[in-house]
């Protein structure tokens, strides 16, 4: 028997780099875990695909006729302007959420059995990524309905999409690290992130917010990203560079914390959950 | 069995110095509100529960090592180690060869999908390629004996059908290391003896097994070396012979140290099982092996002495001594007394000893439990009754000539005759 594998608790120096590798040794698992999560949602449901693509299309028909009356502002083809930059804010937000709870409440698995800890957040992210493609097709049958222009700069979205999930990853890799310690922090992330998409331009335009408050947007990483695809999707125009340079940057930075933080910790996670 | 040449092969387990410490395993802080509250009245002891201390170990190719100890000995925890599970705390860990773990099976079934889907899932876990599954699939399912069951979701499988599944995702390949822990009782009888045969076989293939069970039998029969955990600590480790009998010599130790203490004389007033007007009190009860010695684990047919000591606080002419047996699941086996027997005791006065002798126990195996009392001849007044308030065990664990069925030994002799046909 040639000892394929082999295991030194001590060998592991830089665990970040050592995830990479389990994550390529278990990919299967990880289609698996992705395609069985997708399969089991749609079995259940009556509509099955369908719902997903009515979903955001139910939302947003509620919220251009509730917001319109709000709102002083005119803004021109509204639901594309909405959507486009709102399903860019679900993939983080639901991806964010579900990142912690599979993580605590799919842990049984981890007290039972070795898989690389890693496999569970990027399962979820996989899926999220899977209902982000699915959610452009409402946002493309809107387009076509009110007559919005179809763009060439729709064909920039994969990096955006890039960015977005670097940054999405990143921001739930540390959040479920935290979560394992403190079970209510999923609760409170919750209530963080309601308040992160108010404070976010996604239902409104940058320019509606007072000049003296405008900095705090600023401040807010999601804002630049939201921006971008709604420069690509509803404005097409390209973003400015120094906006991409700062979005880049802030996405690979929150990303590599991330995955540092939660694989060096992860050895942990069996004793805790 | 051949024991290893263990000088030419390197260990396909080692640990070095391996410590398992959790951490307030009592006490969970469970939000961040409480450890700020917490952290501030510098409140937060690291209240820690060493699971496994200092343990060095080497397993090499083709042993079978069992693990044995009681309950909370750090058994799992140590094959929760070598199955990676758990990060040691301290010390370290070298594997080398993939490890199949026998410790959940379908540990990761989602009740949602078909049998199938869960094949595919589970062996994925365990680190197999799809393609890989693909090939052995049938292999699989037929192990199982689930061929028509492999389309319908798992949550309508039976416990036993699970767990057959799960084992045969498991051992369809040969592990260098197979971790066996008390499921040698998966599904049916027919379907016990293929597994067994097919973890025999990967020892005869030159698996290294650890096996933990509570029965010292299959670790007698199987395994060719033994190692004894008792709270976390490596306490011996050889043949299972030696292992083995040191072990029960040393729990035979522990409980008759418990059996004796758990249970002193009961404060007359505050007791529940105990009664009486108390004119006449039982101040000490001893149970005693032939040679007057206090004891409480027997074996059927030895000598059993019960020494009652008495204090009387007036002078009782009609007193009756008695005692009664319980076994565990509360039948009463006998209740012999002074009366029964046409003893006349005289006059109790001040303190005294009264003594109840059984030459050759007849009970076998089991915990038993003795009431004592004094009480009037006409059994109108109860001086001093104590409910099955001592506790002895009858064990033949190394006495393979005591009776095995039933509740006594009747001591009965067989004749064989042959019949003489002309």
């Amino acid at each position: 028997m040639s000892s394929s594998v082999y295991y030194d608790s001590d060998a592991i120096r830089s665990p970040e780099i050592q995830e990479l590798r389990e994550i390529w040794r278990y990919r299967d698992l990880l289609r698996l875990l992705v395609a069985n999560s997708i399969k089991t949602r749609y079995k259940r449901s009556v509509l099955g695909v369908l719902w997903t693509l009515l979903n955001p299309l139910l939302t947003t028909i509620v919220l251009t006729v509730a917001l319109s009356q709000l709102f002083r502002f005119q803004i021109e083809n509204y639901p594309v302007y909405l959507l486009s930059s709102l399903i860019a804010w679900n993939f983080f937000s639901q991806t964010v959420t579900q990142v912690m709870s599979t993580l605590i409440w799919g842990s049984h698995l981890m007290k039972r059995i070795y898989v690389p800890r890693a496999v569970f957040p990027i399962s979820v992210i996989g899926n999220g990524l899977v209902n982000l493609f699915l959610a452009l097709i409402p946002l493309f049958v809107i387009m076509l309905f009110v007559h919005q222009p179809l763009y060439w700069t729709l064909g920039l979205l994969p990096f955006a999409v890039l960015l977005l999930t670097m940054f999405t990853a990143g921001v739930s890799l540390l959040l479920a690290t935290l979560a394992v310690y403190f079970v209510d922090l999923v609760e409170m992330v919750k209530i963080l992130l309601m308040a992160w998409f108010y404070l976010t331009p996604i239902i409104y335009p940058l320019e509606a917010v007072p000049p003296k408050y405008a900095w705090l947007l600023r401040l807010n990483p999601m804002s630049y990203l939201i921006e971008i695809f709604r420069q690509l999707i509803y404005d097409g125009t390209t973003p400015p560079e120094s906006h991409l340079a700062l979005a880049s940057v802030v996405s690979v930075v929150v990303f590599l914390t991330g995955w540092v933080v939660f694989t060096r910790k992860s050895n942990e996670f069996a004793y805790h959950i | 069995m051949n024991l290893p040449t263990t000088s030419e092969q390197n260990p396909v387990i080692q640990l070095d110095n391996v410590t398992v410490t959790y951490r307030a395993a009592q006490e969970r802080i469970p939000s961040f509100k409480e450890y700020a509250i917490r952290w501030l009245k510098r409140e937060i002891r690291a209240r820690e529960f060493i699971a496994l201390r200092n343990i060095t170990l080497k397993v090499y190719p083709g042993e079978v090592l069992g693990i044995i100890g009681p309950n909370g000995a750090g058994k799992s925890t140590l094959l929760k180690v070598v199955a990676r599970v758990l990060h040691p705390t301290q010390g370290r860990v070298r594997i080398a060869g993939r490890v199949s773990p026998l410790l959940e099976l379908g540990a990761g079934f989602d009740p949602e999908l078909t049998g199938r889907e869960n094949v595919y899932l589970n062996s994925t876990i365990l680190g197999f390629s799809r393609r890989d599954v693909e090939q052995r699939f049938e292999r699989i399912v037929d192990f199982a004996g689930l061929r028509e069951f492999i389309d319908v979701p798992v949550r309508t499988y039976s416990t036993g059908m699970g767990a057959r599944l799960g084992f045969s995702v498991a051992t369809d390949v040969q592990p260098e290391i197979l971790i066996v822990d008390e499921i040698l009782g998966v599904g049916d009888a027919n379907f016990q003896k293929k597994s067994f045969e097919r973890i025999q076989q990967f020892q005869a293939n030159g698996s290294t097994i650890l096996l933990v069970t509570h029965s010292l039998q299959k670790v007698q029969e199987m395994c060719t070396r033994v190692i004894w955990l008792e709270q976390g600590n490596l306490v011996m480790e050889g043949n299972p012979e030696q292992v083995i009998s040191q072990y029960l010599e040393y729990n035979k130790k522990q409980e008759e140290t418990h059996l004796r203490t758990v249970r002193p004389v009961q404060e007359k007033k505050e007791a529940p099982k105990r009664w009486g007007n108390y004119q006449a009190e039982i101040v000490d009860v001893r149970i005693e092996n032939a040679a007057e010695k206090e004891q409480r684990i027997f074996q059927t047919g030895d000598t059993l002495r019960l020494r009652l000591r008495y204090r009387a606080h007036q002078p009782i002419a009609d007193a009756v001594f008695g005692m009664a047996i319980h076994n565990h699941q509360g039948l009463h086996i006998t209740g012999p007394n002074t009366q029964i027997a046409g003893l006349k005791i005289p006059v109790l006065q001040g303190e005294g000893e009264v003594l109840y002798i059984v030459p050759h126990v007849p009970l076998l195996d089991g915990l038993y439990h003795i009431s004592v009392a004094i009480v009037n001849e006409a059994d109108s007044e109860m001086y001093d009754y104590h409910d099955r308030q001592y506790d002895f065990r009858i064990d033949n664990e190394s006495n393979p000539q005591a009776e095995k069925y039933g509740l006594v030994t009747l001591r009965g002799e067989w004749e064989v005759k042959k019949s003489t046909t002309r």
